[in-house]
């Protein structure tokens, strides 16, 4: 890429494939979340049912490849953020929004290890055995992306693009 | 979930997702990925340091030098809890079903979930700085 973009630019680049990714995989767990916290009994209905009406169990490969891509990405720009985003940042006393950066890198790797056995429950969604532990692990996961989602919006308006 | 939702989810698994070693790899894998994790972080056993002003990879912990920047241990923690928790699973894969069948799958949920005030807690240096 060199030539063709400035250093600034290019990281700003990674950080946007980090955010559209993000964008993608919060769609997907929340769609899957709202099926299996609220599960629709009738497959008409307002824009909220239908939201909750998706066929949830196809999503789960999905959310893995776009949680592992999102993680991926996140750690390769990590290497910049450790060095002129998170030293301005305790420069400038900002010290709660870079605990809650690292709060989002191990929550972020939390998640990451809960995906083999949410990819397994869903795709043994036929198995009622595992009902409640799908359940419970996709509403995990989705308030973890939720969670990792606000807190990397929050610090991209802190000290983010182009900065 | 007996819903129209369900209806749609209920396709039949392929041939890894009916393999009863993998679900025994996979819930293994997942109820000790977080404890593992915090054990890692608490224990500081990153399997290696990343120095990110030098570029510099070293084996296990390192403390950053004077002059060359910071150092990251995150991407070890992570390395050293996947290793870990695959290593366990792997184990679990050797016994005999009648005893991993009997790992109560609640926990995959339940302890991300209690890992959360410990690492509330390891990040208390954040918080209470002046």
């Amino acid at each position: 890429m060199a030539g063709l973009v400035s250093t600034n630019t290019f990281w700003s680049l990674w950080l946007f494939v980090h955010l559209i990714l993000a964008v993608g995989l919060l769609g997907a767990l929340t769609h899957q979340a709202m099926a299996v916290a609220l599960p629709v009994r009738r497959p008409a209905g307002g824009i909220v049912t239908r939201f909750r009406a998706v066929p949830a169990a196809g999503y789960a490969t999905a959310v893995c490849v776009l949680w592992v891509l999102t993680f991926l990405v996140g750690s390769y720009i990590y290497t910049k953020y450790r060095i002129y985003i998170r030293i301005p940042l305790e420069q400038t006393g900002h010290y709660k929004t870079g605990g809650f950066f690292d709060f989002k890198e191990h929550v972020a790797s939390i998640g990451l290890t809960l995906l083999p056995a949410y990819w397994y429950f869903w795709k043994n969604a036929q198995n009622a055995e595992y009902d409640n532990a799908r359940k419970g692990v996709t509403l995990v996961l989705a308030v973890m992306c939720w969670f990792l989602f606000i807190v990397g919006h929050v610090l991209n308006n802190t000290r983010g693009f182009a900065s | 979930m007996s819903t129209a939702t369900a209806a749609n989810s209920r396709t039949a698994p392929s041939a890894l997702a009916a393999s009863s070693k993998f679900k025994a790899f996979a819930t293994t894998f997942s109820i000790t990925g977080p404890v593992v994790y915090c054990l890692t972080q608490f224990f500081n056993w990153p399997l290696f340091t990343y120095h990110p002003a030098t570029d510099r990879l070293v084996w296990g912990y390192e403390a950053a030098r004077p002059g060359e920047g910071p150092n990251m241990l995150w991407y070890g923690w992570t390395v050293t809890t996947i290793l870990v928790a695959a290593g366990l699973g792997i184990v679990v894969i050797m016994l005999p079903e009648r005893i991993s069948g009997k790992m109560p799958l609640a926990l995959v949920w339940i302890f991300p979930i209690l890992t959360i005030p410990y690492v509330i807690y390891s990040l208390m240096p954040w918080w209470t700085h002046p």
